[in-house]
C-alpha cells in the first residue's frame, strides 16, 4: 500500500526528483546490526555493549554459531532493515575479530581487534549523552593509500549517526577519534568539556575546549577487505597482519629450541669429555 | 576466484594457520612472512571509495574532520607521546567541526539546563568520583607521613645532642668533685679554698647555689658558707649519696655520743640554745637609764 501511495504521489513530483529523493534519504539511513558469537569474553562483550549503546542507530542480535552462520548474517540483516552489519567474531576465548560489512552487496572488512578498555574502567572519567551525534576525526594518513581511504568511507558511514535518527539527540557532545599508528587504527573517545578547567563556569572567549576520555579504546588490525559482504574476492591484504596462532606458536617453538639447544650442549660435553681424556697425573697417588 | 573458492578459503583458515606454524617451527624466523605477492587491487578500491562516497550530503550530515597533517609516532610504546598525539588530533578536529556547525547554524554545545540520560549511569560517575578521591586522600597521607618522619627524625637528633650535652656536663662535674674528694683526703686545710673556688669558677648558671650567700663575705673576711645548701648537695647532687641508704644502722642507734647527761641535767636545757643573741634589759631599765 504505502508503495502505492508513492507512486500516486510521484505524478504530481518528476521522477528525478523522486528517485533523488529516495537516494538521498537511503544515504542518510545507516542501521548497524550489532552481532556477537559464542564464545565472547567478558570484556569483548562490554565492548559490544558500549558501542551499542553509543551507537544508537544500531540494533543488537542474539548470538550466532561462529562458523556456520556467515552467510546467516546477511539475511539477518535484512530481516532487520539493517544496512550494516558488526560482527564481533571470538577465537579460542581469546581473539576478537570484528568484521564490519555493508549488507547486501558492499564490501566487508575483518580486522584484529587489540587492546580493547572499556567504558566500564574507572580511569576514563568523561560522560556524553547517550545518542548524541560524535564528531569524527580521521588522521590524514587514511588519505594516503586507496584501502585506508575506502576503510575511512566505511567508518564514516558506520560510525557516524545520521542526523535524523531515531534515538539521536541534537548537540554535539563527543569525538570520534581514529589515527594510524604502528600499521594499525588506533580509537578514542573524548567528551568535548567547554567549561573553564578550574572554576567549572563559562570558558573565556577564544579558549580551547578541554577532551576527557570516555572510551572504549581499541586498536584495530587490518587484515582483509572482501568485495562482497563475508566473502567474496580479497581486494586487500594486510602484508603487516601476523596471525595471533602464529605469534603464540614462535613463541612456544623458542622455548622448545631454548631446551633442545641446551640438551644438544649437554650432550656434545659429554662427547668431548671422552674424545680427549685427561692425561694420567704423577702426582695422583702422593697423598694416600 | 570464485565464491565457493573464496569460503572455502575463508573457512579454511584455519588450516592455513596451521601450515605457517609449521614453517615457523622449520624456519630459524620466529616470526615467519611468507614471502608471496599480496593482494592489493587499488583501482579496486579507488572505484569502490566513488561508489560509496556520499556526494549527495552535506557536511553536517557525515560531521567527519580529517585532520592537517599526519600523525608520526616514533615508538609505538611510547604512550605518552602517543597519547597526546590522539588527542592534539581530537582537539583540532573539534575547534574545526565547531566552525562548520557555527556556519550551518545548528547549536554545537550543550546548554547546562538540558538533562537527559547520559552513557555512563549517575552511579558509576559517583564512583569515578570516589576513587579520584581516594587518590587525592592517598597522595595526601603520603606526603604528610613523609613529613612526620622527617620531622621525627629531626626531633630525634635534637634530642640525643641534648642528652649528650647533660652527660658531658655530669661527667665533668662528677670527675671535679672525685678529683676535690682525693684533695681533701689527701692534703687537708689549704684545699678549702680551692674547694669553693672551682666550683664557682667552673659552673656559671646551673650550679646550685643559694643567691643569700654568694659573694657575701662574713665576719672574718672570708666568703660565707651555705651550709644548707652543701648539705643538700651532698644529700640529692651529683656524687652525692646513694638514695635509700638506711638512715639508722645497728652501730648508729647504739651511738650514745649525742647525749650527755651532764647537759640533760642542766637548768637551761630545754631553752634553746640560742647564738648571737644578746641580752636585752626591759623597757622600765632602758628608760631609766638612757
Amino acid at each position: 500500500m504505502a508503495t502505492l501511495y508513492k507512486t500516486a504521489k510521484s505524478e504530481y513530483q518528476d521522477v528525478d526528483d523522486v528517485l533523488e529523493e529516495r537516494e538521498k534519504r537511503s544515504d542518510i539511513k545507516q542501521r548497524i546490526l550489532m552481532v556477537a558469537s559464542r564464545g565472547v569474553t567478558f570484556r569483548q562483550r562490554h565492548l559490544m555493549n558500549d558501542l551499542e549503546v553509543l551507537l544508537p542507530h544500531s540494533k543488537k542480535e542474539s548470538k550466532v554459531e561462529a562458523k556456520q552462520d556467515i552467510d546467516i548474517l546477511n539475511e539477518l540483516a535484512e530481516i532487520q532493515n539493517c544496512n550494516n552489519v558488526f560482527y564481533f567474531e571470538a577465537r579460542k576465548h581469546q581473539d576478537l575479530y570484528l568484521w564490519i560489512a555493508r549488507a547486501p552487496s558492499g564490501p566487508s572488512v575483518k580486522f584484529h581487534v587489540q587492546n580493547i578498555h572499556t567504558m566500564d574502567e574507572l580511569k576514563m572519567t568523561g560522560n556524553c549523552l547517550r545518542g548524541s551525534r560524535p564528531v569524527l576525526s580521521f588522521d590524514s594518513n587514511f588519505d594516503s593509500e586507496p584501502h585506508l581511504q575506502l576503510l575511512k568511507e566505511i567508518f564514516t558511514q558506520t560510525f557516524g549517526v545520521p542526523k535524523g535518527a531515531r534515538k539521536s539527540k541534537p548537540f554535539f557532545d563527543h569525538v570520534f577519534t581514529f589515527s594510524i599508528v604502528d600499521g594499525r587504527i588506533w580509537f578514542r573517545n573524548f567528551q568535548i568539556v567547554e567549561k573553564d578547567a578550574q572554576t567549572g563556569g563559562d570558558m573565556a572567549k577564544n579558549a580551547k575546549p578541554t577532551l576527557i576520555e570516555i572510551g572504549p579504546r581499541f586498536v584495530l588490525n587490518t587484515i582483509r577487505i572482501f568485495e562482497g559482504s563475508f566473502g567474496g574476492p580479497t581486494l586487500y591484504e594486510n602484508p603487516r597482519y601476523i596471525s595471533p596462532n602464529v605469534v603464540r606458536a614462535a613463541v612456544r617453538s623458542q622455548k622448545a629450541t631454548k631446551y633442545a639447544s641446551r640438551v644438544a650442549d649437554t650432550q656434545d660435553r659429554e662427547a668431548r669429555a671422552r674424545a680427549n681424556p685427561l692425561p694420567s697425573d704423577p702426582l695422583k697417588d702422593v697423598f694416600e | 576466484m570464485s565464491d565457493d573458492e573464496q569460503m572455502y578459503d575463508e573457512a579454511m583458515m584455519e588450516d592455513e594457520e596451521t601450515a605457517l606454524e609449521i614453517a615457523a617451527l622449520q624456519s630459524e624466523d620466529l616470526l615467519p612472512q611468507p614471502k608471496k605477492e599480496f593482494i592489493n587491487h587499488k583501482a579496486a578500491l579507488r572505484a569502490l571509495v566513488d561508489e560509496l562516497s556520499q556526494k549527495s550530503l552535506n557536511w553536517i550530515q557525515r560531521c567527519d574532520v580529517t585532520s592537517a597533517e599526519p600523525i608520526v609516532v616514533d615508538k609505538t610504546e611510547n604512550d605518552l607521546d602517543r597519547e597526546l598525539k590522539f588527542y592534539q588530533q581530537g582537539l583540532e578536529a573539534v575547534i574545526q567541526a565547531q566552525l562548520e556547525v557555527k556556519n550551518v547554524g545548528v547549536p554545537f554545545s550543550r546548554p547546562d539546563d538540558y538533562f537527559a540520560e547520559m552513557v555512563k549511569s549517575d552511579a558509576h560517575m559517583a564512583r569515578i568520583r570516589q576513587k579520584l578521591l581516594d587518590q587525592q586522600k592517598g597522595i595526601q597521607n603520603s606526603e604528610e607521613a613523609k613529613k612526620q618522619r622527617e620531622l621525627r627524625k629531626y626531633g630525634k637528633k635534637i634530642e640525643q645532642e641534648k642528652l649528650k650535652e647533660r652527660e658531658d656536663q655530669k661527667k665533668a662535674s662528677l670527675d671535679k668533685i672525685a678529683t676535690i674528694k682525693k684533695r681533701l683526703r689527701s692534703g687537708d686545710l689549704g684545699e678549702v679554698d680551692d674547694f669553693e673556688i672551682d666550683v664557682a669558677s667552673d659552673d656559671d648558671g646551673g650550679s646550685a647555689k643559694a643567691k643569700g650567700t654568694r659573694g657575701k663575705k662574713g665576719k672574718d673576711g672570708r666568703p660565707m658558707v651555705n651550709h644548707k645548701r652543701l648539705s643538700k648537695n651532698e644529700k640529692f647532687g651529683f656524687g652525692g649519696k646513694k638514695r635509700g641508704l638506711r638512715k639508722n644502722t645497728a652501730e648508729s642507734t647504739s651511738d650514745m655520743s649525742g647525749f650527755s647527761q651532764k647537759r640533760n641535767k642542766s637548768a637551761n636545757f630545754s631553752a634553746v640554745h640560742q647564738r648571737g643573741k644578746t641580752k636585752r634589759p626591759g623597757k622600765s631599765k632602758r628608760q631609766r637609764t638612757n
